[in-house]
């Protein structure tokens, strides 16, 4: 299936450097999973990566290290390779999650508003990291908000529409801090969707300010 | 430091060496650098021979770049040796994930290192924590070009960036810095910063497009 919304460049670069924060690391990598164009995107400035190390400046190493790694070889070889137990699906009570999500913490379902219900996902590179998941039922508003970072959006099931266009399973939304956006399920079921923001999110709604003691702003 | 007399052309197989196109990384390789070809040559032959010698060629080319990569994050000099290690030992016991089809050599060793600079950051977090994931099946590839050929390429592009654009498109690789922290660096206002990012990707793209 070919995707309609993409992570930008500049995003995707950071993704391949590594500097990206976690949370939307995750994100990113759930929409890498679903879309051939930015996964190969990626293995372009990972690419850059690799011309940049070679390029890089080298710096002696103390006389040992090699013999030191040469000497460690023979452990590596010794240990058994074990193989890996079939992985159980990442799911939330029966749906199925992206593979990204594997590793995560994923609590149950809580009740935040009227249509709507929220799961705090938490990561264990980053415990400050924010990250959640959101089902929000057909013809709802999501939360109405600004952000002070940028704002990353996988859609999972269902579909949503903003000014931006609709944006539908696979779809990845990343909106800029200085962005206001109004994002309305489609009428025709609920939606999904696995969010992360790099900075605090401003709630301005009731709805959205109910959330914010969960985001601990 | 790879030095000029280092045996390494001596040591790639026919198979390699041979039938192979070398025309875009003559150019801008000196002559003792080893090329993307004879890189994947001695990768291959660590994943199916085990290759003690190939393994050190590869580590005396890449060891004193990785320790350069990892002093670039203000890690400490031991550190950055311990990590240097931990980056090789990986890249002897993950070999046969390396897919020449996928990346090339200097690619693959650069997602190797920066994991490990990743997890490094989340040990210092907290130590606590668990080692890295399993490693990931590998995802298919999209377009046919061997990743010798890329690595080759993409060195190729980025010499022919400026020195501005250069220095913005490494320090967003090889530090933490927001864009506000590197315009403060370079003593220039962000919107340069931003625009100089924006140049240098979208002449990158047009030059890893142009290439046949
Ligand atoms: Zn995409």
């Amino acid at each position: 299936m070919s995707q309609t919304h993409h992570a930008t460049d500049e995003t995707l670069m950071r993704y391949a450097a590594g500097t990206l924060a976690a949370a939307p690391a995750i994100v990113v990598k759930a929409h890498l999973a679903s879309c051939p164009a930015c996964r190969a995107r990626v293995a372009t400035y990972e690419a850059l990566g690799g011309a940049l190390l070679e390029d890089i400046e080298p710096t002696p190493l103390s006389a040992t290290a090699l013999n030191d790694v040469l000497a460690l070889l023979d452990d590596e070889d010794d240990a058994a390779v074990a193989v890996p137990p079939p992985l159980a699906p990442v799911e939330i009570e029966g749906i199925r999650l992206p593979e990204a999500l594997r590793g995560c913490d994923i609590g149950r379902w809580r009740w935040i508003g009227p249509g709507m219900k929220m799961s705090r996902v938490g990561v264990p590179q980053d415990p400050d990291a924010n990250l959640i998941l959101l089902k929000v039922g057909p013809g709802r508003a999501l939360p109405d908000h600004g952000h002070v970072g940028t704002e990353f959006t996988y859609i999972v099931s269902g579909s949503f529409t903003d000014r931006f266009g609709t944006f539908r399973p696979g779809d990845l939304a990343e909106m800029d801090d200085d962005v206001e956006h109004q994002p309305v399920v489609d009428t025709d079921g609920e939606c999904i969707c696995l969010a992360a923001m790099e900075g605090r999110m401003r709630f301005k709604s009731v709805i959205g300010r109910m959330l914010q003691p969960i985001f601990g702003i | 430091m790879y030095e000029a007399s280092s045996p390494v052309v001596l040591e790639i197989p026919p198979a390699f060496a041979a039938g192979r196109r070398l025309a875009v990384v003559s150019s801008i390789d000196t002559p003792q650098m080893p090329t993307p070809d004879v890189l994947a040559g001695l990768m291959m032959q660590v994943a199916r021979d085990r290759d003690r010698q190939a393994f050190a060629l590869l580590f005396r080319h890449f060891g004193p770049r990785l320790k350069t990569f990892f002093l670039r994050w203000t890690i400490s000099s031991g550190v950055a040796e311990d990590l240097v290690q931990e980056t090789m030992l990986t890249v002897w016991r993950k070999a046969s994930y390396f897919d020449p089809a996928r990346a090339g050599v200097a690619t693959w060793i650069f997602t190797v290192a920066r994991n490990i600079r990743i997890d490094h950051l989340r040990r210092q977090r907290d130590p606590s924590t668990l080692p890295p994931d399993p490693e990931e099946a590998p995802e298919t590839v999209e377009d046919g070009l061997l990743g010798a050929e890329r690595d080759a390429q993409v060195r190729h592009a980025l010499t022919a960036l400026s020195t501005e654009q250069q220095t913005i498109i490494r320090l967003s690789y090889f530090s933490e810095k927001s864009q506000t922290e590197i315009a403060d660096e370079l003593g220039i206002p962000l919107g340069t910063v931003k625009s100089r990012t924006r140049l240098a990707m979208n002449r990158l793209r047009a030059l890893l497009e142009d290439q046949p």
